[in-house]
């Protein structure tokens, strides 16, 4: 095993550093989120703690890259 | 006048959202057909995930799918009325609900994938943090690094605190499943999750173990 791939465990297993939302209040702003990185603007800015928990939320994360990856497939249309 | 001007909640919304809302709030066939629209809606969005979780789903047949995205579409829809007044025009009111639908269709997902299995609360394996073909003094830094984790999972945790990071963290269960096998919430597990996570890197800290040459390695 390399060691990015010790590194990715080692996330999972200690997660992120620094402040993070929790799971409801990260539902609560995803939409927002997203609308905002589509856009090309600083979310991590207007949205604290958000990405810090899209790191060590698996579940929310998927459901985050499936947001954008379904708003931002229409707005290429 | 425009009825919708009149609804502080859309105060922020576009005009699309604004006649999403107007449509809902509405009575008769303008409610009725609003309520179907969003309903295609959702079941759009819910299809989207059944479509993007199908490849790690291959016992599932096609129509268990379309009726996971179907009882998944319905449930949201369920969720989005009861939360209407919730709506803030943070976002369009379409993102606003899409997220509905995903996180029903991808909880249903989840649940299905692991109907019938066991979830695991101890550790299955270490091998997921051990790495092959070290030089050997760097196989001795790993080696000292995994016993420190081990011991601190076992010595600093609380039992509850010890499932919980070894079930999701370790053995990859999702945090949905977890919850529902715990009879508890996907918010409340993340807190232990968070805490214990905390906990351990205090130890890790405190008894002079260097993280940082670890997590930050592939930076180098």
């Amino acid at each position: 095993m390399k060691r990015p791939e010790l590194k990715q465990a080692l996330g999972r297993l200690l997660g992120p550093v620094g402040p993070e939302v929790g799971c409801d209040e990260c539902f609560e702003q995803l939409d927002r989120y997203v609308e905002l990185e589509l856009a090309g603007k600083d979310a991590d800015a207007a949205l604290p703690g958000l990405r810090a928990h899209l790191a060590g939320c698996p579940a929310c994360r998927e459901e985050h890259d499936s947001l954008r990856a379904l708003v931002g497939g229409e707005q290429a249309l | 006048m425009d009825a919708s001007a009149q609804l502080p909640a859309t105060a922020a919304a576009d005009q699309d959202s604004r006649e999403w809302l107007q449509g809902l709030r509405a009575t008769g066939a303008e409610h009725e057909a609003a309520i179907e629209r969003l309903h295609a809606l959702l079941l759009r969005a819910a299809r989207f995930e059944v479509a993007r979780r199908r490849p790690t789903l291959p016992h599932l047949r096609g129509n268990e799918l379309d009726e996971i995205a179907l009882e998944a579409a319905d449930d949201a829809l369920m969720s989005v009325l009861a939360k209407l007044e919730d709506f803030r025009g943070a976002s369009r009111f379409t993102t606003w609900v899409y997220k509905f639908a995903l996180l029903e269709a991808a909880v249903k997902l989840r649940k299905r994938a692991w109907q019938g299995r066991e979830v695991p609360l101890e550790p299955e394996t270490w091998s997921l943090f051990a790495s092959s073909g070290l030089a050997p003094e760097a196989e001795l830094e790993q080696q000292e690094l995994l016993g420190a984790l081990q011991r601190a999972i076992v010595d600093v945790l609380t039992p509850h605190q010890r499932r919980v990071l070894v079930a999701i963290a370790i053995n990859g269960v999702p945090i949905d499943v977890l919850a529902d096998r715990l009879s508890t919430t996907r918010g409340a597990l993340y807190k232990t999750l968070h805490d214990a996570r905390q906990k351990l890197r205090r130890h890790l800290h405190e008894t002079g173990l260097q993280l940082g040459s670890w997590l930050e390695e592939e930076n180098r």
